[in-house]
């Protein structure tokens, strides 16, 4: 064990109604670990993910962060505390600059007065906004342009940079090789790989099992609501984790 | 060559040097520029403005004189008032329909007010300050509904907005009986006629304050960089931690006061407090914002659009008037402007999307 855990869900149970989406669902994340979570649709992967960045409240169980117990009121505490998250498809404003939405929701104010009033630091936003994209590892261009701008495979770019560049503790990546060319999908990898190295913890939701299986450090599955297995990836082969994804056997030593 | 497309830590230089070039699908050349600047929606809205001056002027010179002046910046500024609060509300992909009734429901309140407060024989100052407070609330108030019924109530804003335009201008007859309101100090009409600067008003200057204020929160503040984020994501906008609810209620609030605002503005211009001062308001002030270019589907959009904008919805009735076409025209000629200022954005919209895709 070669770091500490510092972002733990455990006994996450959350109903829609009639519906359970989570059973008792248990996550633990050390700093500097990707861990993979895969499962099949309505398996509750993207409820889990709202849970543990503040988007849901769950029905029952405890997340915990390095050792201390949390709850989140809203997006805003779990960003707080150092969580950031991409969700599928949706992380940006096209309508906005690349700087606009590496800031959105922390916008750098001018000075004094100014500030006071709300008046943005847009020079200031700019240089940060660069400055935050290479420490993710992604070198772009044109911050200054509105990102529909952009190619899908940029977008994702920019989206990616802005969860790992605000990211202290944890980063959450809901598909983030979604529509992606196997090019751009390894550079998602690799910047995921520079998260892990900065110490970051990294949370992988995917249904491409081969990219699961090349960077993640473990894998968990859901399935209808409960985790079926958490084991190191060294386990698994393509082949015996999608049999445990759907329902064919019960992990990767079984 | 893809370096902007993707980046290597190998070829950040490549990179920083596609930064400086803007990522290359719009030519840079001399021409592309110029073409980019007359491509812009204000540049154009300003060669139609001129256009329709010159237009106007050349069939009647009196277009163009200090009287006819005044008309149109009289007519203008409660337009240009409701389209500020319209502008932030577009902007946010919402709609408000209630600003005409508001400024109705507004005007008279501060009408019956100012009246009540004159028969008392309060000073006439005083009274004309109280009832542009009271003006004031009652927006504000009708925002703050309509703000509510959309975030916490989750109606449609144009649903919202349908409904409390239909209780405002009830409310209007319920308080007016449906006659005018006059009966107020002489000083209303004094200090709404009366030019200090030119051919502006007190009035006039105030509008014109607020317009330079609304305009820089829009553009300069953290405020306005909400505003645009929720309407072109408002998924993204909460997730990034703003409180996308209570920006939407400000926002409301802000269009409802904009309404209280331009019901004291017709109050003072006409002297008394018109039960059907508003009607119709609505519909010109949405055609003002969307004619200067803001997208209704929310995200984008300029206060400096809505401005000229606002000039060619009102400068066509009284340039109608002057040449002798009649005023009932100005609704076809505004109709056919909308149709053309959307029909431009969809053309804008497809280019962009095309152009994304191929870089």
């Amino acid at each position: 064990m070669p770091e500490s855990i510092v972002y733990e869900a455990k006994d996450i149970c959350k109903s829609y109604g009639s519906v359970t989406a989570l059973e008792g669902a248990s996550l633990s994340l050390r700093a500097g670990e990707i861990v993979g979570l895969v499962g099949d649709n309505g398996a509750g992967k993207s409820t889990l993910v709202k849970v543990l960045s503040g988007a849901l409240r769950p029905d029952s169980g405890t997340l915990t962060m390095d050792g201390e117990q949390r709850e989140w009121q809203s997006p805003r505490g779990a960003l707080d505390a150092g969580v950031e998250t991409l969700y599928q498809d949706s992380g940006l404003c096209p309508d906005l600059t690349v700087s606009g939405n590496v800031f959105l929701g922390r916008e750098i104010l001018r000075p004094g007065l100014l500030g006071k009033l709300g008046v943005l630091d847009k020079p200031a936003l700019e240089r940060e906004a660069r400055e935050a994209l290479d420490r993710a590892g992604i070198g772009f261009a044109g911050v200054r342009r509105t990102v529909n701008q952009f190619s899908g495979g940029q977008r994702q770019a920019v989206a990616i940079g802005r969860a790992v560049a605000w990211a202290r503790k944890v980063v959450i990546l809901d598909e983030p090789t979604n529509h992606l060319g196997a090019r751009q999908a390894n550079e998602v990898l690799r910047v995921m790989r520079k998260a892990k190295e900065q110490g970051l913890g990294v949370i992988f939701i995917s249904h491409t099992l081969p990219h699961v299986l090349e960077v993640t450090d473990r894998v968990v599955v859901l399935r209808l609501g409960k985790v079926v297995a958490d084991e190191p990836t060294a386990n698994f082969t393509p082949d015996t984790l999608l049999k445990v994804i759907t329902g064919l056997s019960q992990g990767a030593t079984a | 060559m893809s370096s902007n497309t993707r980046t290597n830590r190998e070829n950040d230089s490549a990179v920083a040097a596609a930064d400086e070039i803007g990522g290359g699908h719009e030519p840079n050349s001399p021409q592309g520029r110029l073409k980019q600047v007359l491509m812009r929606q204000d540049v154009i809205l300003l060669g139609v403005l001129i256009a329709m001056v010159a237009f106007f002027t050349s069939m009647n010179p009196l277009f163009l004189s200090t009287n006819s002046l005044a008309n149109v910046l009289q007519d203008w500024a409660p337009v240009m008032l409701l389209a500020i609060g319209q502008t932030y509300v577009i902007i946010t992909a919402g709609i408000d329909l209630s600003v005409g009734s508001t400024l109705g429901l507004a005007g008279v309140s501060g009408a019956l007010i100012i009246r009540q407060l004159h028969e008392s024989a309060v000073d006439p100052t005083v009274a004309i300050m109280l009832g542009l407070l009271t003006a004031l609330v009652v927006g504000a108030t009708v925002g703050l509904i309509n703000g509510l019924l959309i975030t916490r109530v989750k109606l449609a804003p144009f649903i919202a907005t349908l409904a409390t335009m239909g209780a405002g201008a009830g409310a209007i007859l319920v308080l007016t009986k449906g006659v005018q309101i006059a009966g107020g100090p002489r000083e209303v009409v004094t200090l709404g006629t009366t030019r200090v600067l030119g051919v502006l008003t007190i009035p006039l200057l105030i509008v014109i304050v607020i317009l330079v204020i609304a305009w820089l929160v829009l553009e300069q503040t953290r405020f306005g960089r909400w505003n645009y984020a929720i309407g072109s994501n408002s998924f993204a906008a909460r997730a990034a931690g703003i409180n996308v609810d209570l920006h939407l209620i400000k926002v409301y609030m802000l269009s409802g006061l904009m309404a209280g605002f331009a019901g004291m503005f017709l109050y003072l211009r006409l002297g008394s407090g018109s039960p059907t001062s508003g009607s119709g308001y609505e519909l010109t002030a949405i055609a003002a914002v969307v004619i200067g270019g803001t997208s209704l589907f929310g995200g984008s959009g300029k206060m400096s659009g809505t401005v000229l904008g606002a000039f060619i919805t009102t400068s066509v009735l009284s340039g109608l008037i002057l040449i002798g076409v009649g005023p009932y025209w100005q609704q076809v000629v505004v109709g056919v402007l909308i149709a053309i200022a959307v029909g431009m954005q969809q053309v804008g919209a497809g280019k962009l999307k095309r152009g994304a895709t191929s870089a």
